[in-house]
């Protein structure tokens, strides 16, 4: 096992990078041996991702399809947060409340969220409502988990100690509970919204009149490959940077939690 | 840990307590289902069909055929897709994962496609999978692959660089090859950590299997589902979901037990690390 410096890895990375774009191009390109109807070449790809911005595609263009699912995402999400911060803070705190709660989401709990999908349609109809619903679900969750674990990881003897300090109420609240709690519960945050996103592309792959996996699924179907490898490549994209942004978020509102959960 | 559990007290009186009120929530849940369905009908068996309805159409399903196969049928055919996904992607992916931690050059050049093609999540695989395989086992097999595929890598590649180098030299000192270090040293401390990966796979697989066959395929529980939906038959799902969740915790427990038997040596680490 040697080892190597960043510095060098990164160079070997780079270099990297480029020979599997060459090997890409060179696969696709012309003589190449893989077709276009199986695999498009980069440039191809690199055209269409322009021309989409202009030009619909299923009757939208790729801005119009990029607001659809981002922000069925975030919807769902910010109503998991809504339900499920307080739900668990509420079932950290009254243990009977989790008591009652907690079996309840034991048993739904094995069940995948996409599972849902087909009830959600039965129910609401191909309309935003029913794909909300079900990121609502994929995101509540962790959401829920983790703020009843961030009540839990507040130590009982940090408290006693700003008591014997002289610490009062306010300041325990915001200098101790907060601290100690928020990077669980933006961990969850994290996982939550991971889970949205993975779950939407689901949900579009099955009902939906807009968003990128619609896109993917419709593009596939026609044998436009460039199309479909530009909403693969969003698809990832994007949630990467939905990633990117809670980390950054987190870096504003609760620095520590960085250090302390070990990320850099 | 074992201060947080003192002070969160799970005292015996208190588990049992806990149980009580568990059944009685779950029991009144279910009455409550029972009341707005068969009882009162509230709601109509379209929209929610009552608990009778729903083990009346399990009891149907497992002798008659719906959608091309019994219930049975549609489990194994799920079963042997995700098998088949998740025995490839631990083939491949244990390899990968320690010549990662091995050979960190390799890993510098195979790691940003890595990266980039994690980020893409299992269901925006299904369509080209369609593409390439057109329906058939593949395509969701291909699906589980790829959804269990790069837990197995990550955490080999933990697991072999949890070695602690002293063991390694040491193991060079008396004379073993790079071949019989991997196997005797590397192998039995990066174990456990595989296994935790495997573990992982296993039921990201087995989410992914159900949202591929929603999509695509003739048979399987996902396409179970889908056949209730087309038929506005809600009991057919909720026969669907129920197995789908049950076969999962059976999968996933079936897993975690057999950890215990396979790597013996796991909790006797646990405990030395502990003490």
């Amino acid at each position: 096992m040697r080892r190597f410096n960043a510095s060098r890895a990164f160079l070997i990375s780079l270099a990297a990078c480029v020979g599997w774009v060459l090997l890409w191009a060179w696969v696709t390109g012309a003589g190449g041996p893989v077709s276009k109807l199986m695999f498009p070449s980069p440039e191809a790809v690199f055209h269409r991702f322009l021309r989409m911005w202009t030009r619909p595609y299923l009757g939208s263009t790729l801005s119009w399809h990029i607001y659809s699912s981002l922000s069925i995402v975030l919807a769902g999400w910010i109503l998991g947060g809504i339900v499920g911060v307080p739900l668990g803070i509420a079932m950290a705190w009254w243990k009977k409340l989790k008591w009652i709660v907690f079996p309840v989401f034991q048993l739904l709990r094995p069940v995948p969220p996409l599972a849902w999908i087909p009830l959600t349609l039965v129910w609401m109809g191909i309309g935003d409502p029913a794909r909300i619903t079900v990121v609502f679900i994929a995101a509540l969750v962790p959401w829920l988990m983790n703020s009843m674990q961030s009540v839990y990881s507040v130590d009982k003897l940090l408290i006693d100690a700003g008591r014997t300090l002289g610490a009062n109420d306010r300041q325990i609240l915001t200098r101790i509970v907060c601290r100690t709690a928020l990077p669980t519960l933006v961990a969850g945050a994290r996982i939550a919204l991971g889970n949205a996103w993975t779950t939407l592309i689901a949900a579009e792959l099955l009902a939906a009149t807009a968003g990128l996996g619609y896109v993917a699924l419709n593009a596939s179907r026609m044998l436009d490959t460039d199309v479909l490898l530009v909403a693969m490549l969003l698809i990832g994209i994007l949630g990467g940077l939905l990633s990117v942004a809670i980390q950054l978020a987190t870096h504003v509102l609760a620095p520590w939690s960085l250090r302390q959960s070990g990320e850099e | 840990m074992r201060r947080k559990q003192s002070r969160w007290p799970n005292h015996g009186s208190e588990k049992i307590q806990a149980t009580l009120y568990g059944i009685a929530s779950l029991a009144v849940l279910l009455l409550l289902w029972i009341a707005a369905t068969s009882l009162f009908g509230w709601i109509g068996a379209r929209i929610l069909p009552s608990p009778f309805a729903v083990i009346s159409r399990f009891a149907d399903l497992l002798i008659d055929p719906f959608g091309g196969s019994t219930l049975l049928g549609h489990a194994s055919g799920s079963l042997e897709r995700w098998s088949l996904g998740v025995v490839a992607a631990v083939l491949l992916g244990i390899p990968i994962g320690v010549s990662f931690a091995w050979m960190p050059w390799f890993r510098a050049v195979v790691n940003p496609v890595f990266e980039v093609l994690r980020y893409i999540p299992p269901f925006a695989w299904v369509p080209i999978a369609i593409l390439w395989f057109g329906v058939s086992t593949m395509t969701q097999a291909s699906v589980v692959f790829i959804a269990a595929f790069p837990a197995i890598v990550i955490n080999s590649q933990l697991g072999v660089q949890q070695v602690d180098r002293i063991l390694l030299n040491a193991a060079r000192v008396y004379g073993a090859g790079s071949l019989k270090t991997l196997k005797r040293v590397v192998m039995p401390v990066a174990a456990p950590s595989i296994y935790t990966g495997i573990r992982i796979a296993i039921s990201n697989g087995w989410m992914a299997l159900v949202g591929a066959e929603l999509v695509v395929g003739k048979n399987g529980l996902g396409f179970l589902i889908s056949q209730g939906q087309n038929n506005d038959s809600v009991s057919t799902i909720f026969v669907g979901i129920i197995s789908i969740g049950a076969l999962g915790i059976l999968i996933d427990t079936i897993v975690h037990r057999s950890e215990a038997i396979l790597l013996p040596w796991r909790k006797k680490l646990a405990k030395a690390e502990s003490s």
